[in-house]
């Protein structure tokens, strides 16, 4: 139990002297090496201070660091949520803890999107200074011993040497940046952030973004698809995967006008996309236009061993189904 | 049972494991995961591999102490990728609740005292 601010002080002591210890044989850069290279370049564009102290704090409860670190980012991210709620989605008892999949995947039960950073200080540093708290994985353990545990990260000042974490029962635990990487390494560099989404990572790659809303878009609300994938093709307009996501969405709540409209968008960027053509197709076909969703659905069929083949073939058969009957 | 009896079966349990779960009611529009995941379509094998191991994992996860549903609820919100690195690893993988400090104190403790000199 990390509950006495005391003890944290005394192992963190304890550990400095075990790193030290460490580091007399192997070289202190070999053991916080990402803590050594911000010395050499500290990540552009972000500040060496920041802090959101408008981070909300739940005092972790036994074992319970998963469902109170989780619950820290939510409300942040505007979803009223409590710690107890969260357990139903993060907390194995048996394991006496909550595993890291499960963090990623609750809060997309709540339409946020969770996104798994870098394993890399600038790609957390970079969220923290968007205000963003970062939710990480440390092993806390001492020696051979391993202890997971999560906290958030909610603030940091280089000069000082220190990171700000809401921690176990501690609001405002300040970390040396060697100490903090040395638990954290283990985890390898474990972070995640929880955003709205209409909000994109701070640190955000399209691809991983992409892939983010998409798993959010399992069991999140429709409305927050939308809204998350709209966002996204405003940073990355040629992005065929959320254009296709994105007609889905309004496909499936029978928007079939801003289906169309998105997958034409879609169109002028990637005129060949099978899934395009054949989402098209099926639109068309939905809104009485099965000539035109003929054509699509032809060229659809073009490509040799698509691995859409089978969807495409059911296209077509439903279209000329459809034209059949209107004859 | 001959065997042409005993394959049709399996023949229709296969079927409906592919299509039962995945039946979406968007009629033929291509999946939104099919075209997003970095993993593409990889055909009928891996749709039943991935209901395999999302039913297995929410065993897994009942036997460590959830009921039914939630242990459906939480495979629910995980994508294939993530289920796939769970399975038959939910004991191995890192679970945080920071619950042995006390005890690794103690120890750490007795080797710090003990081993010093």
């Amino acid at each position: 139990m990390d509950s006495n601010p005391l003890l944290w002080c005394r192992r963190v002591r304890l550990t400095a002297g075990a790193l030290l210890l460490l580091g007399g044989f192997s070289g202190c850069a070999s053991l916080v090496p990402q803590t050594m290279g911000l010395r050499d370049t500290w990540p552009a564009d972000v500040a060496v201070r920041s802090e959101n102290t408008e981070v909300p704090f739940f005092p972790q409860q036994e074992y319970q660091c998963g469902p109170a670190a989780l619950a820290t980012t939510l409300v942040n991210a505007g979803t009223a949520v409590s710690p107890e709620e969260l357990l139903k989605l993060v907390y194995l008892p048996e394991r006496k803890g909550s595993l890291q999949v499960e963090m990623l995947a609750a809060p997309r039960h709540y339409s946020l999107v969770s996104y798994q950073l870098a394993p890399r200080f600038d790609a957390l540093l970079q969220e923290v200074a968007a205000g963003n708290p970062v939710i990480v994985l440390q092993d806390i353990g001492v020696g051979p011993f391993t202890d997971w545990h999560y906290a958030v990260v909610v603030g940091f000042d280089y000069p000082a040497g220190e990171l700000f974490l809401r921690s176990g029962e501690t609001r405002r635990l300040a970390i040396p940046f060697t100490i903090f990487e040395y638990t954290w390494q283990r985890s390898n560099y474990w972070a995640m952030v929880t955003l709205p989404p209409g909000r994109i990572p701070a640190s955000a790659g399209e691809k991983d973004y992409l892939a983010a809303i998409s798993a959010m878009d399992r069991v999140g609300k429709p409305a927050a698809s939308v809204l998350a994938y709209s966002t996204f093709l405003q940073r990355w307009p040629g992005n065929v995967g959320a254009s296709v996501g994105l007609a889905n969405r309004h496909y499936a709540l029978g928007a079939l006008a801003d289906a169309e409209a998105t997958l034409q968008r879609a169109a002028a960027h990637h005129p060949d996309s099978v899934p395009v053509l054949n989402n098209m197709a099926q639109v068309l076909s939905d809104l009485g236009r099965n000539e035109e969703a003929l054509a699509l659905v032809e060229r659809a069929a073009r490509p040799e061993g698509s691995p859409y083949a089978e969807a495409v073939r059911e296209t077509r058969a439903l279209v000329l189904q459809r034209m059949g009957k209107d004859r | 049972m001959n065997t042409a009896f005993k394959k049709s079966i399996c023949r229709f349990f296969a079927v409906a494991l592919i299509t039962l779960p995945f039946q979406t009611g968007q009629a033929a529009m291509i999946g939104t995961d099919q075209v997003a995941s970095a993993a593409m379509v990889q055909g009928d094998r891996t749709l039943v591999l991935n209901h395999l191991s999302r039913s297995q994992t929410a065993s897994a996860f009942q036997a460590m102490g959830l009921d039914a549903q939630e242990a459906s609820d939480r495979v629910a919100g995980m994508t294939d990728a993530e289920v796939g690195s769970l399975a038959g690893q939910i004991n191995a993988v890192p679970a945080g609740g920071d619950g042995l400090v006390a005890l690794v104190l103690v120890v750490f403790f007795i080797w710090y005292f003990a081993f010093r000199r």
